[in-house]
């Protein structure tokens, strides 16, 4: 590699003789600040809408009115039309929380993580990791809400001085959820705007359209590209880095207490914090493949978001499945080696109970298949990758589906065992909120620039300054 | 070029810090083995307890220059050699397990039949915590260990004489396996060695954190290394503040990790207050072991964590290697609180062994790894990243550091 620029593709020098397999580049060669400018906003700034969109965008919106139906019907009815009962009082609800809530990692890691730590590959899919994590915490947060029952008191969670004289159980990690779902929200949406700011101004400078110009001028908050405004900018980007760090480990964490806190067999152990985070990742990482392998064929972005970045989130996915799988082994080995039956009893449930296919099926996907990730030609075909990321997203579902619901389902006496069946409303709700996410991901592309111009612009050759001042 | 030597020619101290290190192993040693004579049972503790503390040094230099393989870096390519010198002393480490094995019956309730015979659970586990079985697993991990750091020393040895650029490749094939069998292996051996200390307790994240901890450990000491290094030529002019503070940031990352990992086990558990988990926190924490668990959550979170927030002290070498000092020595507190509440129910007790043991064991380590040192270049240069992470610095000459001026 050209040790002056390690951003360049490498050089045919005695690498290609011994054919070792090079490193493709962050940013297909050729590209100017010009180039890069009108590829990423004229996606913005297109005046006609694609028709492909207004379908994609119609079907997620169908699903959105599914989602409303299905909510508007819950409140009327109440939670009784779920499948969960006692004994299982939590099944797709708590499933689709945390399923949800995981996917969103992946951008607050991308965004976060990998800036702090220099990974330069971050730079083109950080931004619409980032969307995607906004719009996961937007339908996790539909479920415990509606969950309560009643929605419209949720407030009471919060801890506030009040004439009732109730304050929240602070022992209780569902009430840790709310805080640590509720900072990862705050914080999320804070940087994605924050980042989004000198975007917007070249937008509002772009645009052709009045409206265009008035309301990407209001959101672009007076920024000019002063050196002042760059100083400022940065500084801020890195403290919000630096704050939305610890969220990627924390609101899995404080997910994985509400169940970890508990007694229940299969629940209560002590692996599940670290476990949820990996698990947590992965999921996400499946999610932003699933989304960036057809945006970047969509909209011809093969450019900027390069193998590079589709080869390194591959491996990501096999190192964190690789977790994963520590995870369920550590888990299987303690349920015999701690000699109670309760708990010995768990994985026996999961392996040959009533819900054997899932676990069976969670297995396949989420450990098995995700070892041909070791294989390169595996990691550089998209269509194959599309095809896994899918099945990811489909075993860690399952995997949270199986924690919560094998768990319930058979606890200690069984005299108090039963089986959960999802209902209509159930399925409803579920694919409600993949229709809702996948609505706000169409507006999203359409008004705003799914990739950062202005960081994209930052890691071209012409960008680099003297690079003596970065060695020290 | 004066890199190209060998450690030994290049810093000539080295000789005698490696004479110093065997001579005061030397004396611990003996003076420790009086203790075997005195009290079997404490030797045996206190040598479980220095015995982990160098296995984790030498297993976390292993498992971090696999992640380096992967990863690439600049810190990695300055730490290389010490990484390889540290793993080079695994057949030491194996050699020196066997005094465990020979007195596993004083360490391991779960050897004795007549115990087992009245517990159900510890029958339960007998088809897993038993001595052939147990032997068996040690011979295994250290087999797997070994293996892992042969090769990949060899080749390393390989690529410096060939400047083969396959090699590289090779080599990260073989860490990406190698730190899959090291996490399952560590786990395991964890599982043999401390948890099972007290057999009827168990904890699913053990592994993690004994893992963790071998990285925290490691890269203390690697930092002592290299800035002991930077006072000398040739890496005066070639390691900078740079490459210190990348290492002061992982070993932050690593004191956060074995923090959550500790805290999340604790809270658990805590929370649950189930019979068979809680009996661990008790005798630790209802007795006179509670002061080293409060020091602990000083000394080996909040203390090393707030320093090494300052950007200054990961900049400045001096004040770098004291944090990592105090760290490395926390790290056997850490062991301490492990392994000896097991044999001490009752409350706080600290054997003159606990003293000795870990001084003659990690005098001899250190002897062993100066002289691993010695015997190859002090930097990689035919590693791919070598020219990306050092060649400017080599280039141009970085004026040689004074002991606390800022580049």
């Amino acid at each position: 590699m050209d040790p002056l620029n390690p951003l360049a593709p490498p050089s045919e020098g005695p690498e290609a003789i011994h054919k070792v397999p090079a490193t493709p580049p962050v940013i297909a060669p050729g590209h100017t600040f010009g180039t890069v400018t009108d590829k990423i906003s004229s996606i913005v700034l297109t005046r006609k809408t694609p028709l492909g969109w207004w379908l994609g965008f119609g079907l997620a919106s169908m699903f959105t009115f599914l989602l409303m139906m299905s909510l508007t019907y819950l409140v009327v009815k109440g939670i009784g039309i779920w499948g969960n009962n006692i004994p299982v009082g939590w099944a797709f609800d708590i499933t689709n929380f945390v399923w949800w809530i995981g996917i969103g990692h992946a951008g607050t890691l991308i965004s976060a993580i990998l800036l702090l730590l220099k990974q330069t590959w971050r730079t083109s899919i950080n931004r619409f990791a980032e969307a995607m994590t906004l719009f996961a915490v937007a339908c996790a947060g539909i479920f415990p809400l509606f969950h309560t029952g009643r929605p419209w008191l949720a407030y009471w969670l919060i801890p506030y001085p009040n004439t009732m004289n109730v304050w929240p159980q602070f022992r209780s990690p569902l009430i840790w959820d709310v805080f640590a779902v509720s900072t990862y929200a705050t914080v999320s949406a804070l940087f994605w705007f924050v980042g989004l700011i000198p975007d917007l101004a070249t937008l509002r400078d772009r645009s052709q359209s009045r409206a265009g110009r008035v309301i990407y001028g209001m959101l672009a908050m007076g920024w000019r590209g002063s050196s002042h405004h760059w100083h400022r900018y940065e500084t801020a980007y890195l403290l919000l880095a630096g704050l939305a760090t610890p969220l990627v480990v924390s609101v899995h964490t404080v997910v994985s207490f509400d169940f970890a806190i508990s007694i229940l067999p299969g629940w209560h152990t002590t692996i599940f914090p670290p476990y949820f985070v990996a698990g947590a990742i992965y999921s996400g990482f499946a999610m932003v493949l699933t989304l960036a392998i057809p945006i970047r064929a969509v909209y011809g972005l093969e450019d900027f978001i390069t193998m590079r970045h589709i080869q390194n989130m591959a491996k990501v996915m096999l190192v964190t499945g690789l977790i994963v799988a520590y995870g369920y082994g550590v888990e299987a080995f303690m349920a015999w080696y701690s000699a109670d039956k309760f708990e010995s009893f768990v994985p026996l449930n999961r392996f040959t109970g009533p819900y054997w296919p899932f676990y069976w099926g969670l297995l396949a996907c989420n450990i098995v298949l995700v070892q041909s990730l070791w294989i390169r030609r595996v990691r550089t075909n998209v269509v194959v990758l599309f095809i896994i990321a899918l099945i990811v997203n489909v075993g860690m579902w399952l995997e949270r589906f199986i924690i919560i619901v094998t768990s319930l389902h058979r606890d200690f006496a069984p005299s108090s065992w039963g089986m959960f069946n999802a209902t209509f409303w159930d399925w409803s709700t579920y694919f409600g909120t993949i229709g809702l996410f996948l609505a706000l991901l169409f507006l999203f592309l359409r008004f705003l620039p799914m990739i950062s111009i202005a960081e994209m612009r930052a890691i071209l050759p012409e960008a680099r300054l003297d690079d003596d001042i970065r060695v020290i | 070029m004066v890199i190209n030597e060998t450690a030994d020619v290049a810093i000539p101290e080295l000789a005698g810090v490696q004479r110093r290190a065997f001579a005061v192993g030397a004396v611990a040693a003996l003076v420790s083995a009086i203790g075997l004579f005195v009290n079997v049972d404490q030797f045996l503790q206190s040598y479980l307890m220095a015995f982990m503390w160098c296995l984790g040094v030498t297993l976390g230099c292993l498992a971090l220059g696999m992640v380096h393989q992967l990863s690439g870096g600049a810190w990695g390519v300055v730490l290389r050699r010490p990484i390889g010198a540290a793993a080079r002393v695994l057949p030491v480490m194996t050699a020196l397990f066997l005094p465990i094995v020979v007195g596993a019956r004083h360490l391991y309730i779960w050897t004795h039949a007549d115990v087992v015979a009245a517990d159900e659970a510890l029958q339960h586990k007998q088809l897993y915590l038993n001595t052939p079985f147990w032997i068996v697993r040690a011979i295994l991990y250290f087999a797997v260990w070994n293996a892992l750091s042969y090769v990949l020393n060899r080749w390393s040895a390989e690529q410096d004489r060939t400047a083969d650029p396959r090699i590289a490749r090779k080599m990260q094939l073989v860490s990406a396996g190698g730190l899959v069998a090291y996490g399952v292996t560590i786990t395991f051996a964890s599982f043999d060695w401390l948890m099972s200390l007290e057999p009827r307790w168990y904890s699913t994240i053990y592994g993690v954190l004994v893992m963790g901890g071998q990285g925290l450990s490691a890269l203390a000491f690697l930092i002592v290394t290299i800035v002991w290094l930077s006072r000398r030529a040739p890496l005066d002019r070639i390691i900078v503040a740079s490459h210190f503070h990348d290492v002061g940031n992982l070993m932050l990352a690593f004191v956060m990790l074995w923090a959550y990992f500790s805290f999340s086990q604790y809270l658990i558990i805590w929370a649950g207050n189930l019979p068979a988990e809680i009996a661990w926190y008790q005798h630790r924490l209802q007795t006179g072991w509670r002061a080293v668990g409060v020091a602990l959550v000083l000394f080996h979170f909040a203390v090393p964590f707030v320093l090494l927030l300052s950007r200054v002290i990961k900049r400045t070498p001096d004040l770098l290697v004291k944090v990592a000092l105090g760290v490395l020595f926390v790290r056997l507190i850490d062991l301490f609180w492990l392994i000896a509440p097991e044999f001490h129910m009752q409350g706080l007790a600290i054997s003159w062994l606990d003293v000795a043991l870990p001084i003659a064991l990690a005098a001899v380590w250190l002897g062993c790894f100066v002289r691993q040192l010695r015997g190859r270049a002090i930097l990689p240069v035919h590693d791919p990243q070598f020219d990306e992470a050092l060649g400017r610095i080599i280039e141009r000459g970085a004026p040689p550091r004074t002991r606390t001026s800022e580049p």
